[in-house]
């Protein structure tokens, strides 16, 4: 993808993000933030008996590359387990958002994910997950 | 557009100077490198004395009887003399190498803070500061049971002189102070300062890694106990920088780091101190950067710190009438440029900072975006993270032009 095409793409998911909102029902939500910029993303999933990943959807605020980034994560998610989601990592998010963007400006483009993961270990703590108000500071 | 600009710089001359300016961040795109306030480039001198120190005379300071011990020893401390004279110390004695401002604040904050600030006391900061000159006093004001009061900032961006007169009361130990905001701009009133500080029995720590650079400082008129400033923001090598501290302050402090030079004599037993300025320099120094600081500072000197002032006054002016004018833009920090030096915060109405630092990196224009070490700052400015253009000697009016442009550029990729 050139570079005015790859602008496009994650503007794209900037202006129109996918899956954006609350769900009514969450199994967990999560928000994350950087605190150095002042992106925050939250992230709402739905699991099934299996622990896989049936709805989500996210809310944020910040720069291009974080709710972008936040945007494309969703895509990704439907249909895996939790584990599969805990386990993705920023070479798949690079294929997505693009190398260079991942690399210059990794905080940004991996706040969705981090808020994911520490969702997923809260989760495996059997800790209770929908109070939103609990940011975690990356 | 800028050609009725007047500066006393041949600005072609000095950044003939600077070879890494000379290039293109990619094909047909030449650097703009407008982040000082982070670090700044070098001279070709700074670059040839350390390099012929490492080539022609490296070797150990201090007691070494040969030939390349001698040399080494008399650059590093003639390095350290002319470094007096830049900033009109009383003494070469006055003048401790350490590693960089943070590391300066700290020595203070460690040995004359914790031996001199005690339960009840009260040190006096600004809204302004850099993390550097507040997370020390924080940790000091924890440790010991005393109290870290802010002076407020006004929203013309000037330090709340009134406030700061009110709040300085008979509990006041220290005041840490910023003399140049990395992030305003702003030019506090250091020497009133000091004074007021003095006549309350409190003492003043001058942070002055921003101002050092880019104006004529004299710690003798301002009266400053402590001043702090760091090698790499004037031109010189990272690794170095300076604590300035009244002799008889000095004297009384215990020392930071314990070991090698900073001794005059050692047994099983214990161990008698050295003297003033080695007493704070434990090991080993950073030989080469403290040269190279020397030579920074011979550079600063030949061009002239009255002409870099006013140099960077006149790009300020520009710079600041050309942002104002760009739809959405707000500059942080006083309007009147005599007030402030060669740094611009500024906002840009509906985009994140990163993302206006990034076109403009693909436009050539290194800038800043975040929150520049002062959280605490933008937290009063009620905005979490600006984007900051900072100028230097070897900045043009022309630079400031291709700056604007840029954001316009940006502005045009972010309108939906």
């Amino acid at each position: 993808m050139d570079r005015q095409a790859q602008i496009e793409f994650l503007l794209d998911h900037y202006e129109n993000p996918r899956h954006y909102g609350v769900l009514a029902d969450p199994s967990l939500a999560q928000s994350g933030m950087n605190p150095g910029c002042g992106d925050v993303v939250t992230l709402y999933l739905q699991l099934d008996e299996d622990e896989r990943i049936v709805e989500v959807s996210f809310e944020g605020q910040g720069c291009t590359i974080s709710q972008a980034g936040a945007s494309l994560l969703t895509e990704l998610l439907t249909g895996l387990t939790l584990d599969e989601a805990a386990a993705l990592d920023g070479e798949t998010l690079a294929g997505q958002l693009g190398r260079d963007i991942v690399r210059n400006r990794t905080a940004c483009a991996t706040l969705g994910l981090n808020t994911l993961r520490v969702a997923a270990e809260k989760w495996r703590a059997g800790e209770a997950l929908t109070d939103t108000s609990d940011i975690v500071r990356f | 557009m800028n050609t009725n600009r007047r500066t006393p710089l041949d600005v072609e001359a000095v950044r003939a100077d600077f070879p890494v300016l000379h290039q293109e961040v990619r094909p047909g795109v030449p650097l703009i490198y407008l982040d000082n306030a982070a670090t700044t480039q070098k001279p070709l001198a700074v670059v040839d004395t350390m390099s012929d120190y490492y080539r022609l005379y490296n070797a150990n300071v201090h007691r070494g009887i040969h030939k390349l011990s001698e040399a080494a020893t008399d650059a590093y401390e003639a390095a350290r003399a002319r470094i007096a004279e830049f900033i009109n110390a009383a003494s070469h004695r006055e003048i401790i190498y350490t590693r960089n401002t943070s590391e300066s604040i700290n020595l203070v904050a460690m040995t004359w803070g914790r031996a001199n600030v005690g339960s009840g006391d009260v040190i006096l900061s600004t809204e302004m500061e850099h993390h550097s000159n507040l997370v020390p006093w924080q940790i000091l004001a924890e440790e010991k049971g005393a109290e870290l009061r802010y002076v407020p900032v006004r929203d013309d961006g000037l330090l709340d002189v009134a406030a700061f007169d009110a709040m300085l009361d008979g509990r006041v130990k220290l005041v840490a102070v910023t003399q140049m905001s990395n992030v305003l701009g702003t030019i506090n009133p250091v020497a009133d300062m000091a004074a007021k500080a003095h006549a309350a029995g409190a003492l003043i720590l001058v942070d002055a890694a921003q101002s050092v650079p880019h104006m004529p400082v004299d710690v003798r008129a301002i009266d400053a106990d402590f001043f702090a400033f760091s090698g790499h923001k004037m031109v010189g090598p990272t690794g170095i920088g300076i604590l300035y501290g009244k002799r008889e302050l000095l004297e009384a402090m215990p020392p930071y780091m314990y070991g090698g030079d900073m001794i005059k004599r050692v047994t099983f037993e214990g161990a008698e101190w050295n003297d003033l300025p080695w007493k704070f320099e434990a090991g080993t120094p950073s030989i080469a950067e403290a040269i190279g600081l020397g030579a920074a500072v011979d550079y600063l000197t030949e061009t002239g710190m009255e002409n870099i002032h006013a140099h960077e006054q006149a790009l300020i002016d520009y710079a600041a009438e050309r942002l104002v004018e760009v739809p959405g833009v707000r500059v942080f920090g006083p309007e009147d440029v005599t007030q402030r030096g060669g740094v611009a915060s500024f906002s840009l109405d509906g985009m994140h900072p990163h993302d206006i630092a990034q076109i403009l990196d693909h436009e050539g224009v290194a800038v800043r975006a975040g929150h520049h070490c002062a959280m605490p700052l933008h937290q009063r400015l009620s905005v979490v993270a600006t984007t900051r253009a900072s100028f230097y000697l070897y900045n043009s009016f022309s630079e400031v032009d291709r700056l604007i442009e840029a954001l316009y550029k940006a502005k045009e990729v972010f309108t939906f």
